[in-house]
């Protein structure tokens, strides 16, 4: 074996060397923002210290918290009841729970502010018939808990896919020998369910709370000061292009800690699956508690997707006669077109990476696949300045190379997650296997990696796919001309305070997300049954 | 680095076709109304001049300039708001438009005494209060909202929205720094609650009985009243538009406008100023007032039915500019004294 390696180790240099070059060129606008954060003056930043990042950043942390508690019990709950028993409904909410995804997070918060407003049907509903119930549902809901829940609506099927995946992967053998140890079922899911599961749940976690981070349009309207509101105020208000990348750069910073303090943490306590376990058994539930489950199971479903998809319906009925169709093509073709040639590129790109971390030895790629994952951790239009710094006085600038290349830099972590997971379950041995049979690296690759990774490719297709749909800051900042997308459009029409015009654009976004995602579970379903 | 970036940069120019026949004019725009692409479009048949557009918030569209400096595409830089021209301006990325004809078309108070960006339309932000429980002889000036009578009756949106930053500089300009930080804390301490939510939101909150008067944008209530819900046409009902500073000697409403600058590398200039022209003459200005509730900068066209229900106005003369150059104060302005 020792000999195969090395005789492998000499090609596989150039892999290394390639990975390397390929991964600073895709650093670039990272670096010269990092660059910037230490040239330039730090007036706006120390005036943005000493008057509100104190109370921007508990802001963000209570809107994290509020955020992550809802998406935990949304996404965990549910997942646990369908992985373990069966129900009138199991499949039906196993594919819906996961349609919420489909939302972007600002439309859900401005559609339910205008479900909810005075304006709104519940409370014309109610001013007709109940003027008592009327005065008492009559709040000002812009509030920062109903914000943290609305995200959490939007948010939890990060949680749910992980949770769902890890709870059925966990053998019986573990439920077994817990249950016989004297553990009831409560106690055997916080001490070991749980426990097991905590690496794929903390994967999700740190999807939404970088969700949340991310979030400004919803936020903005809210009126709640986080951290990105800062950024946008240095540059949006004062007009410090430096302070906001220097805001940046601090978020990224404690982004990358948080990650740190994970990591070590992990690598203390190391988790192992055991394959050869039966799956455990899903049983039956009857009469109440089939009704119980049912209704846990409707929540997230109902509030998270059926309610606001209706509404928007609605709006559209509504606006029907208005809507410009020749327009309404035009922008889902582009975003179409978009989504799905920088889906393919980025998961391509994110198979290079995570092949050459797997065939060469050095350490240098495990930071290097690391490090590629940065962009994902800083707001949209910072990594969209980056790549107009990197690309300034260049004529480069506002075409669609540009757009896509500020997409991959976003979204390589988002497309990286579910091929890694897969990579990882296959045994090395079966790399050294295709070397013996006379497999060089690309071959391998061709051959091996990408016929046996493919449910997993795909999954990161749709993924990435739903990512880029949803954009918003990088699409606007880096557009090239005439080119609008369902979300650019969507967002000026809210932000216009027209929604009802903007209704058939989000419908679009939402009816594509849940095909996507449909095509998603099933292959989900597939990658369960496989391993 | 840069060997890999002129090898990326020849593949693409080998790749893309010649596009310099083509008669076209190129925008960096702020404003996305349905009825700016109906105006584009009319250019464009008229003239045959094709019309591209690019839409982002104003100051990412100003970094993008700066950024693509000479070799940038665009002809126009149009905003909704004339502080972003006069940073636009400073950043160094326009140029003087120079037209007699655009001076002809528009109103003299709304000019740019520079000449680096032309008005095409303009709205105030104005005082919108609850036809049940404010009497109209109450209200009086932008001042007056620091009054202790106003304690828990006033609405307004954050400040990080652009509309409130330019009322605030066109105070700082009027005021000075001291009398505007003082007549901040007193409105802040008599808000009804957080700042928050869009315009229309203020006024749904009126309905709602959760304040009394709100400072509000005047086209947001046009929208409202041509509502084709009930319930909004009910909410827009429930109020009516107050102009402040309106008195004798007082000194009129704020207003601000949408715009349009001249970028300095221009590569179509003479289709740029051609443009500007036929938004600011009179056929373009009645489009704009007969598809949005904005204000005309043509002196010659009148605003539509529902604009001007709310009777004429005098508008402040401050030189525009000064809503960019005091925005800074402004801002710092809204910081201390807790305006959120």
């Amino acid at each position: 074996m020792e000999i195969i390696h090395r005789f492998f180790a000499i090609e596989n240099k150039r892999w290394v060397f390639g990975s390397v070059i390929f991964a600073i060129i895709l650093l670039a606008p990272v670096i010269i923002l990092i660059i910037n954060f230490f040239s330039g003056t730090t007036d706006t930043l120390l005036y943005l210290l000493d008057n509100l990042l104190f109370d921007y950043t508990l802001n963000t942390l209570y809107l994290i918290l509020i955020t992550s508690i809802t998406a935990l019990f949304l996404g965990i709950i549910p997942a646990w009841i369908i992985s373990n028993y069966t129900f009138l409904g199991r499949n039906f909410f196993d594919i819906v729970l996961y349609l919420p995804l489909a939302i972007p997070s600002y439309i859900m918060g401005f559609t339910y502010i205008d479900i909810l407003s005075y304006t709104g049907p519940i409370q014309s509903f109610f001013r007709e018939r109940s003027p008592f119930f009327a005065e008492i549902i009559n709040r000002d809901y812009l509030q920062v808990e109903i914000l943290g829940i609305l995200l959490g609506l939007a948010l939890y099927p990060y949680i749910y896919t992980a949770s769902r995946i890890s709870f059925s992967l966990i053998g019986s053998n573990y439920i077994n020998i817990s249950r016989n140890l004297g553990l009831s079922k409560i106690q055997t899911f916080f001490k070991v369910i749980l426990p097991l599961s905590r690496p794929a749940i903390f994967s999700g976690l740190f999807l939404v709370i970088m969700e949340v981070l991310n979030e400004y349009g919803a936020v903005k309207y809210f009126g709640v000061n986080t951290f990105t509101i800062g950024i946008f105020r240095s540059w949006n208000s004062f007009g410090d292009v430096n302070g906001a990348i220097q805001l940046a750069c601090i978020l990224l910073l404690v982004v990358l800690c948080f990650f740190a303090i994970d990591r070590f943490s992990m690598s203390k306590s190391k988790f192992y699956y055991q394959k050869n376990t039966q799956l455990n058994k899903v049983k039956g539930l009857g009469g109440s508690r089939a009704l119980m489950v049912i209704l846990i199971c409707s929540i997230p479903f109902l509030f998270g997707f059926l309610i606001p998809f209706s509404f928007i319906l609605n709006n559209t009925i509504e606006s029907f006669a208005i809507t410009n169709f020749d327009k309404l093509f035009r922008l889902t073709n582009n975003t179409i077109y978009v989504s799905s040639l920088s889906s393919i590129i980025i998961i391509f790109i994110a198979l290079f990476f995570l092949f050459v971390e797997r065939i060469s030895n050095s350490k240098i790629n495990s930071y290097v696949s690391s490090l590629i994952s940065l962009g994902y951790a800083l707001p949209g239009a910072i990594i969209g300045l980056g790549v107009i710094l990197l690309f300034s006085n260049s004529s480069l600038l506002g075409t669609f190379y540009v757009l896509i290349f500020a997409y991959l830099i976003r979204f390589l972590a988002v497309a990286k997650s579910p091929i890694k997971s897969s990579i990882d379950k296959h045994p090395i041995t079966i790399d050294d296997t295709g070397r013996n049979l006379g497999l060089n690296p690309l071959n391998l690759l061709r051959r091996l990696h990408l016929p046996i990774n493919k449910f997993a490719l795909i999954s990161a297709f749709v993924v990435t796919f739903i990512d880029v749909m949803k954009e918003l800051p990088i699409t606007l900042i880096l557009s090239p001309f005439n080119f609008d997308t369902l979300a650019t459009q969507t967002y000026q029409f809210a932000i216009e305070e027209m929604i009802p015009l903007s209704a058939i654009y989000s419908l679009v976004i939402i009816t594509l997300g849940s095909l996507m995602l449909l095509i998603l579970r099933s292959f989900i379903d597939k990658q369960i049954n496989v391993s | 680095m840069r060997k890999f970036l002129l090898l990326f940069t020849f593949i693409i120019s080998a790749c893309s076709t010649n596009q310099e026949s083509i008669r076209e004019v190129n925008l960096y725009s702020q404003r996305h109304y349905a009825v700016d692409e109906l105006q584009y479009k009319n250019f464009t048949e008229k003239t045959g001049i094709k019309v591209n557009v690019v839409k982002a918030n104003a100051d990412q569209l100003i970094e993008r300039l700066k950024n693509e400096g000479d070799n940038s595409p665009a002809d126009l830089f149009v905003t909704v708001d004339a502080g972003k021209l006069y940073n636009a301006r400073e950043a160094g990325v326009l140029q003087k438009i120079e037209s007699q004809n655009i001076n002809k078309n528009i109103l003299t108070d709304l000019r740019d005494p520079d000449e680096f960006w032309a008005p095409i339309t303009y709205r105030s932000r104005v005082i919108v209060y609850s036809k049940e429980r404010v009497k109209e002889s109450d209200l009086s000036t932008y001042e007056d909202l620091a009054d202790p009578k106003w304690k828990n009756r006033i609405l307004v949106r954050s400040s990080s929205n652009a509309y409130n930053q330019a009322l605030m500089s066109s105070l700082v300009a009027n005021l000075g720094v001291e009398n505007t930080e003082d007549w901040s804390s007193a409105v802040v301490s008599n808000f009804a609650r957080d700042p928050k939510g869009s315009d229309r939101d203020q006024v749904k909150a009126i309905a709602a009985g959760q304040g009394d008067i709100a400072i509000v944008n005047s086209y947001y209530i046009g929208l409202l009243l041509s509502s084709e819900k009930e319930e909004e046409l009910n909410a827009g009902n429930s109020v009516s538009v107050f102009f402040p500073n309106q008195g004798v000697g007082e000194r009129g409403s704020h207003i601000n406008i949408s715009a349009i600058g001249l970028t300095k590398s221009s590569p179509n200039k003479e289709n740029a100023i051609k443009l500007i022209e036929y938004l600011t003459s009179q056929e373009a200005q009645e489009v704009y007032v007969n598809n949005s509730y904005e204000y005309p900068a043509n002196s010659l066209v009148e605003p539509s039915d529902i604009v001007k229900s709310w009777g004429d106005f005098k508008i402040d003369k401050l030189n525009l500019n000064a809503l960019g150059e005091f925005r800074p104060e402004a801002l710092k302005i809204f910081d201390r004294t807790g305006w959120k």
